[in-house]
């Protein structure tokens, strides 16, 4: 990889009996914004606190720009923490938190001044150095945690839940700030989310993390489009998820009728799962739908509709449409062949590339 | 953290030295005779001597008699006041006097009481006459429980203070009257208050022995005064211990009744 | 009828009110008295205050009450400190059996642990006096160091200590800089309860103290079963006033330095 800043190699971690993550690989590029999604419990906050310093691996190797850190404790890594609940020292004013790393560090009087101010004014809190930070407001203590943190330019910058205590709009503007924070920068930043919706907005990279292991890592395009198994299409997004069998390759069958997809590269009438996204299904007149079913349910919610249909094999499909429709009609429901996305049973990350990469080169 | 191992060393010095080694000692001591030879003679004694169980039972009742005054001026008191704005205010004056010196408050209580001083003075005025007040069991009792006021207030109140007003609506809302709301909700939710009142309250109305010298006359009518009077007095430590062993378990009893009142929240079952 | 029931427990909690602060008023109107009882007030007189100043035995007797109580408020606060941080550091039945050890001095009455220790200094062969007084206001005063300084520990977010490691402390500067500051408003609430508790305890005391040495509770004591004597009345007026100073320190230091000022002091098992 070009710029590689750090990287797991097999890293495990063990609480107890309690495997928390395991044989976790990855490597990171410098000055890209990284989100790790999963689930709470997961253990994508563990792999924050490895990387920080807060908690060692029980077995494994971490290296941050080519060395060996394991055993480098927290105080002596050139990585920052924004924490979920900002932690911020309630003994001290805006300022003095900001301060707190560089006295930490001896740095002199006069340039501590100068930085505070600068991060401060970065994250748009130009002259509130002297509140304390009971006065300041949710938002407002999101962008000291993160001014305390930026101030020692790190390498790289990590977020845990940074935005999860906010409410929806402040958490969408931060968003923005955020991710045009991290460009002006030009550091690294490891975000923590359980959030589909910021991670996909936010971030260059995704790695999706449940049970320990990460299950997928892409753009937020790939891991959209192409979701490597059950879990990662049912986690990001809405999804409808229907097993099928591939009857040869750009062939398959879901619930005993067949359909062209853009998919290969399987075993003849292999069982396999084919996702299809609510927004790409269409509802249409009964004579030029693929599927023909009965609407259940409409509800509206802004921007489209979501709509529920039984096909005539009982099975119940999700729809996003902005047109309106009638519950009770009788309707058609189409689809292109590139919305269907075929998974593989237990295929992993590496043999799903593979495969892409074998028939799209056919093409 | 290397140096938490260091920080614990002076603390569990002290449990072991000042909490569990005087424990076990009066345990030990309640073993030995005067003349210091180990037997259980002190607990035959104890269980067969009609003047320790009659002081005893007295020593219950007194406390259990101060305990139920005290809640009953008390949980009205923490009623009215959680009812109140500026709440914490008035509850800080509730509190005061239990920072003024308790043996001055008992002082106070001799003037008062005394056969020519102003109650009776009073009573008089009023043509009841002066009556011996000071020594008495009533006086006793009064002295106590004006004490302990606070100590019973407090808890109620804030276990008051802790039910949503919501909780309140919501029973009204759904048709209780304000009595019912009082007895179904209110009460119900106040129970750890009381509980943690009467914890605080009865066990040291067990071992009162100050008040009982100076406001109920030299007699020994609690558990308190009659450990004193073995151990300073007659200095009989093994009698004594003997008698402080019976309270030690006395005073488990209450708290195994009062159980619960620490877990503050809502359930009491 | 709102405003009639108002009236009412209006009238209730005057009369709780009068109970509970008339003895109070009594005896600071009577140290003016220039008579010699409680009984009818003679018009004012500084007297029993002249008596007091002149009175050698009880202004050593103060001077020792308030040497006690300030030294074994300090040592407590140290010990109770460092055990309240101790105690944070344990879990499970490690920690409820800490907790349940610190708080067997809180709910013993306090006969018995005059008793106990009366049993064990004299084992140990410590002579009463000074030192056996001292050891043992150090002994009660822990744990409501510990309780007053534990819920302050407990309020600091664990990654407050994360953290400060993270921008870079070493761990004596996490603890000196972060952990202290943060839950120095509890060790002063401790410090203050100690404080009365050592300067109200009699019960302890009088089991503890030998001969040649006196507290002023033991003194007043001893006084009042003799009588009335107004120059108590003048020492309680004088004590009522440093209790008011007490309680208004403390409520400064809790106001200023608690963000949860809810705090409410009252001396548990105070009565003896």
């Amino acid at each position: 990889m070009a710029n590689k800043i750090m990287e797991f190699r097999h890293v495990e971690k063990r609480f107890d009996d309690n495997v928390v993550l395991r044989d976790i690989d990855f490597e990171i590029e410098a000055g890209k914004f990284y989100t790790l999604l999963g689930p709470s419990g997961s253990g994508k906050t563990t792999i924050l606190r490895l990387i920080a310093g807060f908690d060692q691996p029980t077995s494994g190797e971490i290296f941050f720009d080519g060395k060996k850190i394991n055993d480098v404790p927290a105080n002596q890594r050139q990585v920052n923490t924004v924490f979920q609940d900002y932690a911020l020292f309630p003994h001290m004013n805006v300022a003095e938190n900001v301060a707190f790393g560089l006295q930490i560090r001896g740095v002199k009087k006069a340039e501590i001044k100068q930085r505070v101010a600068e991060a401060l004014k970065l994250v748009q809190l130009n002259g509130y150095g002297e509140r304390e930070i009971t006065a300041m407001s949710g938002g407002q203590r999101q962008r000291v945690a993160i001014a305390r943190a930026i101030v020692n330019e790190p390498k790289v910058l990590l977020l845990d839940e940074a935005l999860s205590a906010l409410d929806h709009k402040l958490r969408v503007q931060m968003q923005t700030e955020l991710r045009q924070l991290q460009r002006k920068l030009g550091i690294t930043f490891i975000f923590v989310t359980h959030d589909q919706e910021e991670a996909l907005a936010m971030s260059d990279q995704i790695m999706i993390i449940n049970d320990g292991t990460i299950q997928q890592s892409g753009t937020p395009v790939d891991i959209y489009d192409e979701p490597l198994n059950h879990f990662v299409a049912d986690f990001i997004g809405e999804s409808n998820i229907v097993p099928g069998v591939m009857k040869e390759d750009y062939l398959v069958s879901i619930n005993g009728q067949d359909f062209t997809c853009v998919d290969a590269g399987m075993k003849p009438n292999e069982r396999v799962e084919v996702v299809i996204r609510p927004e790409d299904l269409d509802i249409t007149t009964v004579d030029k739908g693929q599927l023909v079913g009965t609407v259940d349910t409409q509800l509206f919610r802004g921007v489209d509709y979501q709509i529920t249909v039984h096909d005539i094999r009982d099975h119940t499909w999700k729809i996003n449409s902005i047109h309106k429709t009638t519950v009770g009609a009788k309707v058609g429901i189409s689809f292109d062949p590139e919305d269907i996305h075929v998974m593989r049973y237990n295929e992993t990350e590496e043999d799903f590339d593979a495969r892409l990469d074998s028939y799209e080169e056919d093409e | 953290m290397r140096n938490k191992t260091l920080f614990i060393i002076p603390y569990a010095l002290w449990i072991i030295l000042f909490v569990v080694a005087p424990l076990v000692l009066i345990f030990y001591q309640s073993f030995f005779d005067i003349s210091g030879h180990l037997t259980l003679s002190n607990y035959a004694n104890y269980l067969t001597s009609s003047v320790y169980l009659k002081m005893t039972l007295n020593s219950v009742w007194y406390a259990f008699l101060i305990t139920l005054v005290t809640l009953v001026i008390s949980y009205p008191t923490a009623y009215v006041l959680n009812h109140l704005p500026n709440k914490q205010f008035w509850l800080l004056l509730v509190i005061l006097p239990t920072w003024i010196n308790l043996l001055l408050k008992t002082y106070a209580f001799i003037g008062l009481f005394s056969r020519t001083g102003s109650i009776n003075q009073f009573l008089r005025f009023v043509g009841f006459g002066s009556h011996q007040l000071l020594f008495t069991d009533a006086s006793f009792m009064f002295v106590a429980a004006y004490i302990e006021i606070p100590f019973m207030v407090l808890p109620i109140f804030n276990s008051l203070a802790e039910i949503s007003p919501s909780l309140i609506n919501a029973s009204k809302d759904l048709g209780a009257n304000q009595w019912q709301t009082f007895t179904k909700v209110v009460l119900p939710l106040s129970m750890p208050g009381v509980k943690a009142g009467i914890q605080a309250v009865f066990i040291p109305s067990l071992s009162l022995f100050m008040i009982t010298r100076l406001i109920g006359g030299n007699r020994v009518i609690t558990l308190g005064t009659a450990i004193e009077e073995h151990f300073l007095t007659t200095q009989n430590w093994g009698m004594g211990s003997t008698i402080g062993v019976i309270l030690i378990i006395a005073m488990f009893i209450v708290m195994f009744i009062t159980g619960e009142a620490k877990q503050k929240g809502g359930r009491t079952r | 009828m709102k405003k009639r029931h108002l009236t009412w427990s209006g009238l209730y909690l005057a009369v709780v009110f009068v109970i509970l602060y008339a003895p109070i008023v009594y005896l600071v109107v009577f140290s003016f008295s220039a008579g010699t009882t409680m009984e009818n007030y003679h018009g004012f007189s500084l007297r029993h205050y002249a008596d007091l100043m002149s009175d050698t035995r009880m202004i050593t007797i103060v001077f020792n009450t308030i040497i006690i109580a300030l030294l074994a408020s300090l040592v407590a606060t140290i010990i109770g400190t460092l055990g309240a941080l101790a105690i944070k550091d344990t879990r499970g039945k490690v920690k409820n059996s800490l907790l349940s050890l610190n708080n067997v001095l809180m709910v013993s009455p306090d006969v018995i642990i005059g008793a106990s220790f009366l049993i064990f200094f004299t084992m140990l062969g410590v002579r009463l006096g000074f030192i056996s007084v001292l050891l043992s206001h150090i002994a009660f005063c822990i744990p409501i160091v510990v309780l007053m300084v534990l819920p302050k520990i407990n309020e600091l977010s664990p990654t407050l200590v994360d953290a400060a490691y993270d921008l870079g402390a070493t761990r004596w500067q996490a603890f000196s800089q972060v952990v202290l500051p943060a839950i120095t408003p509890g060790i002063w609430a401790g410090y203050f309860m100690a404080l009365t508790y050592s300067l109200d305890d009699f019960a302890v005391t009088f089991f503890v103290t030998g001969n040649g040495f006196s507290t002023l509770s033991v003194e007043i004591y001893s006084r009042a079963r003799q009588g009335i004597n107004l120059e108590i009345n003048a020492l309680s007026a004088l004590m009522f006033l440093v209790s008011l100073l007490l309680v208004l320190g403390y409520y400064i230091i809790s106001k200023h330095g608690g963000r949860h000022h809810r705090v409410v002091a009252v001396k548990e098992g105070d009565v003896q």
